[in-house]
């Protein structure tokens, strides 16, 4: 059995590099097109953002977001045991309001609950190289063999600085006030697994190998 | 030993007068749990009898609990505890809000916060984790609550989840609200906000919520509750239309998702399908609340559902509607029930399709209650359209309004079905212009200053359950005797929803009665709907367990139009739900054994708190005779039916003496009086709120 459960690894890591070569993109981080969303049940819009993960497609549907923050609440419970919104690994809520650029003139009619009503659910892309990683002065953020390859912060040598959360495009690992100590994104899937709407969804890479093969691409 | 979580420990006093904060431990207040009960042991102890609402010595405070914030489902619940000044007595209540807010103050770092005294100058509170502090508000008095958030959040930062006043708030129009996140409401304290000068609180937290559970024992309980047990908005457990999955279904139910069905107005549009009951990725599209509250035309204009922190249950309609901006407002909008009926009711003669066949509902819905939440306008649980109806309709407003007033309202477009009306009635409501104003002032002051006569209190049409000036809200018609107890015993309309939650679960009446037979002891604690049997012991029973889970509810803070959890979606359950999940989350998250008998004990504790503190206000122990009222119509509405015969709700003079009788005396409470009694108080572990009443002769 555990012969068959590291090939089963091995596959999917294939299946995730000849993906990221089928979309034509370099890094983790892409936004499929939308005949390739659309294999994945995501309609056509523009509004849905495609991350190749190590443990599978994690698809973000903007659309399908209806600021729960259930993920945000079930990130930081499991991960560090308390139920701190801002740490989680993904957010939701900081852009609940006014969207990512806060309040404009044009709020009435602009991103958020105040405006157009479209949420901005934001995921860790786990760049290849990752600004994160590369930005740390203790070299405290690394990719994590026993965690499927995701980058991960080593708690022991974070300083909690905040040069990742300066570094990162998005600003996504973020600083526990707390312990002072930066957290990011384990590509564990569990945001997901909780979406109450399925805006956040995580798909196995056996099952976009799958699907992609049946649509005529060859993958793995 | 385990670390005690769910509370932060600390509560926020902020004195206006002298713009002083201090800090206060939250553990002096453990018995009464938090939000609801902490508001009233205030109120008990530091507010006067017969202080009035907008007096300075009247305090407000906006509480928490040990599961806000905490992510157990619906659990982003705000309690307000002050003075009502649309109360005859001026006597306490409760406002609640639902959205971010609670949950941000939780993270902040307080339990509560407690306002008193009152600002020289309009001021926002402005609390970022533990640095807090006023700010001149000046530049946003006047205007409305979403630009005063906008521009506040411009200042503080886009994450702030900010709660504000209107225009009516800062003018303490009795009918006033507090709001946050564009649609969620507290009805009736807004103006005492106003009185204190305070526009706005603005908070934003980084901080956590401590659990004393692994966050795997978290997970494990969450997958239990959301597996198999929660069911679509008001804990309705089967599906509108017969879908494969289920065995029942039921019209009135609002999990109204199905195939076919979708949110129309997203980019593209999203089907909800069928839910099954154990998809937990497909629980926020159970209710499709548009299509239920405005008809099958607001498919096409559904952006999505929304909602609260933490709540997989999306109640609230999002709507995008592009017409909207012809009468000046913006085209997207949200609410949900009363946020959206209230409006439309002030439309009493009806309004007209007007863009298309079907959509009358929906425009005086949506245009007006953006116009309510942005003056910051209450409806009273709906009853100002109803007093608007009374005063046009006995000719009334003809008499009391100057006849230059009178001819500048626009009545054509009312009887006209123009919802337009609307933008002219909410901006004299909210700033007060003229006579017509005083609809404002809720029905009991109204009723007094413009004399109405008494087929006003006598009509169902009306609708007011209480000579105290309240209506009904799931009152005689929701389980008899229990709807209509539950309804005598707050200062303003119930919003108790354990028992309507059970009785419109949608499951059917002999599995409901089933059910009824485990909790409260015999199958006869329920009648069905339309077909009533004489008051017995175990609606007693019924009443007293739904009205301490909603106190439970409104201090753990937990929402009660979803919770308790008494009935399951899945056959497999028998349809039981969970009644022990409120004390099996509170255990895993502060890490103190608390049973589901000790936790109702609480409950029990902080209703009787709440009768005190209404015997203390109204200055007398006889709450049967000046607070446990009702309008005659209860009793004489159906001329040619008697009470408990087939098809009628009305209920028997004789009957409702024996069934409040009954009732206090479940509650331990005097059966004649209905009042509390020394021992009952002392058993609550109230001794020293029975040592005041004392004092002040008011013990039966």
């Amino acid at each position: 059995m555990s012969g068959q459960s590291k090939q089963s690894i091995l596959e999917r890591e294939t299946t995730r590099r000849d993906f990221l070569k089928l979309t034509g993109k370099g890094v983790g981080g892409v936004i499929l097109s939308f005949s390739m969303l659309s294999l994945f049940g995501c309609g056509k819009s523009k509004e849905v953002g495609g991350f190749a993960l190590s443990k599978g497609l994690l698809i973000a549907d903007r659309n399908k977001c209806t600021g729960c923050q259930r993920c945000e609440v079930t990130c930081s419970a499991i991960h560090e045991g308390k139920i701190q919104p801002y740490i989680s690994k993904v957010k939701v809520s900081r852009n609940f309001n006014y969207g990512l650029v806060g309040p404009s003139l044009n709020y009435m009619a602009s991103d958020g609950e105040y405006g157009n009503r479209l949420m901005n659910p934001e995921t860790c892309k786990q760049c290849r190289e990752p600004f994160c990683g590369n930005a740390c002065p203790q070299h405290a953020i690394v990719s994590d063999p026993n965690n499927k390859g995701a980058r991960v912060v080593m708690k022991d040598k974070c300083i909690g600085c905040g040069t990742c959360t300066k570094a990162c495009p998005w600003h996504l690992p973020t600083v526990d006030p707390e312990t002072k100590k930066s957290s990011k994104c384990k590509a564990c899937g569990v945001c997901a697994t909780v979406c109450p709407t399925g805006a956040l969804k995580l798909i196995p890479w056996a099952d976009v190998k799958a699907t992609l093969n049946k649509n005529g691409y060859l993958l793995g | 030993m385990a670390k005690l979580g769910g509370w932060t420990g600390k509560i926020l006093r902020v004195n206006l007068t002298t713009g002083v904060f201090t800090y206060e431990d939250t553990s002096k207040y453990k018995n009464l749990v938090g939000g609801m009960g902490i508001g009233y042991k205030i109120m008990f102890d530091e507010v006067k009898a017969g202080t009035k609402a907008f007096d300075p010595a009247n305090k407000m405070i906006f509480a928490t609990g040990p599961l806000t914030g905490s992510g157990v489902p619906c659990s982003s619940r705000t309690n307000i505890t002050s003075l009502l000044p649309s109360n005859p007595y001026n006597a306490v209540s409760d406002s609640h809000m639902g959205g971010n807010f609670a949950a941000v103050m939780k993270y902040a770092g307080y339990d509560a916060i407690i306002i008193e005294g009152v600002s020289k100058k309009p001021v926002y509170l402005n609390i970022k984790d533990a640095k807090v502090t006023l700010e001149d508000a000046s530049f946003v008095w006047g205007q409305g609550i979403y630009n005063s958030t906008a521009q506040i959040a411009s200042r503080v930062g886009k994450e702030a989840c900010i709660a504000a006043i209107g225009q009516a708030g800062e003018n303490m129009v009795n009918l006033s609200v507090i709001m946050n996140g564009h649609s969620h409401s507290a009805g009736g304290h807004g103006g005492i906000m106003g009185s204190k000068k305070l526009k706005a609180i603005a908070i934003s937290g980084t901080g956590s919520v401590k659990m004393a559970g692994t966050g795997e024992e978290w997970y494990n309980l969450n997958q239990y509750m959301l597996k198999g047990i929660i069911g679509a908005n008001n804990q309705h457990v089967v599906p509108s239309t017969p879908q494969p999955w289920a065995e029942y279904n039921n019209k009135g139910s609002r999990w109204t998702a199905k195939k076919g069905l979708t949110w129309g107005a997203a980019n593209e549009p999203i089907e909800t399908g069928e839910c099954n009951a154990t998809d937990q990725n497909k629980i926020g599209y159970r209710t499709m609340k548009s299509t239920f509250d405005f008809g099958d035309v607001a498919e096409k204009y559904t952006v999505r559902m929304g909602g609260c922190q933490s709540c997989p249950i999306r109640c609230h309609s999002e709507m995008d509607i592009p017409n909207l901006e012809k009468f000046g407002v913006s085209r997207y909008a949200s609410n949900t029930c009363m946020g959206y009926f209230s409006p439309f009711g002030v439309m009493f003669n009806g309004v007209k399709d007007q863009f298309e066949k079907g959509d009358a509902k929906m425009i005086g819905g949506t245009l007006g209650s953006q116009l309510a939440d942005d003056y910051g306008v209450w409806c009273n649980y709906g009853n100002i359209g109803r007093d608007l109806k009374y005063a046009y309709e006995s000719g009334t407003l003809k008499k009391v309004i100057p006849a230059e007033e009178y001819d500048s309202i626009p009545w054509d477009k009312l009887m006209n079905g123009d919802p337009s009306f609307l933008i002219d009635f909410y901006k004299r409501v909210a700033l007060k212009i003229g006579e017509f104003s005083h609809m404002g002032d809720g029905s009991y002051w109204l009723a007094k200053r413009w004399k109405f006569g008494q087929e006003f209190w006598d009509s169902h049409d009306v609708g007011l359950w209480s000579p105290l000036g309240f209506p009904k809200h799931h009152s005689s018609e929701a389980g008899a005797q229990v709807g209509a107890i539950l309804s005598c015993m707050f200062n303003r309309d119930a919003q108790s929803h354990t028992h309507m939650n059970f009785i419109g679960s949608g499951l059917p009446i002999n599995v409901q009665k089933s059910i009824a037979k485990e909790k409260w002891g015999s199958e006869t604690a329920l009648d069905a709907p339309l077909n009533y049997t004489p008051m017995n012991e175990y609606k007693a029973k019924f009443a007293k367990w739904s009205v301490i889970r909603n106190c439970l509810h409104d201090s753990l803070t937990l929402c009660n139009w979803m919770w308790p959890m008494t009935t399951s979606p899945l056959k497999s359950r028998n349809y039981r739900g969970d009644t022990a999940l409120e004390s099996k989350f509170l255990s895993l998250v502060t890490g103190e054994k608390i049973s589901e008998v000790q936790l109702d004990l609480a409950g029990e504790r902080i209703f009787t708190l709440h009768r005190a503190l209404t015997v203390k206000q109204m200055g007398t122990t006889d709450m049967r005779g000046k607070h446990d009222l009702m309008c005659a119509w209860v009793f004489d509405m159906d001329p040619d039916k008697k009470a408990f015969t087939p098809g009628t709700i009305k209920m028997d003079r004789a009957d409702m003496v024996i069934a409040l009788t009954m009732f206090y005396k479940e509650m331990g409470w005097d059966e004649k009086t209905g009042a509390p009694t020394r021992a009952t108080l002392e058993r609550l572990s109230l001794k020293d709120v029975a040592d005041q009443l004392d004092k002040l002769k008011l013990l039966p």
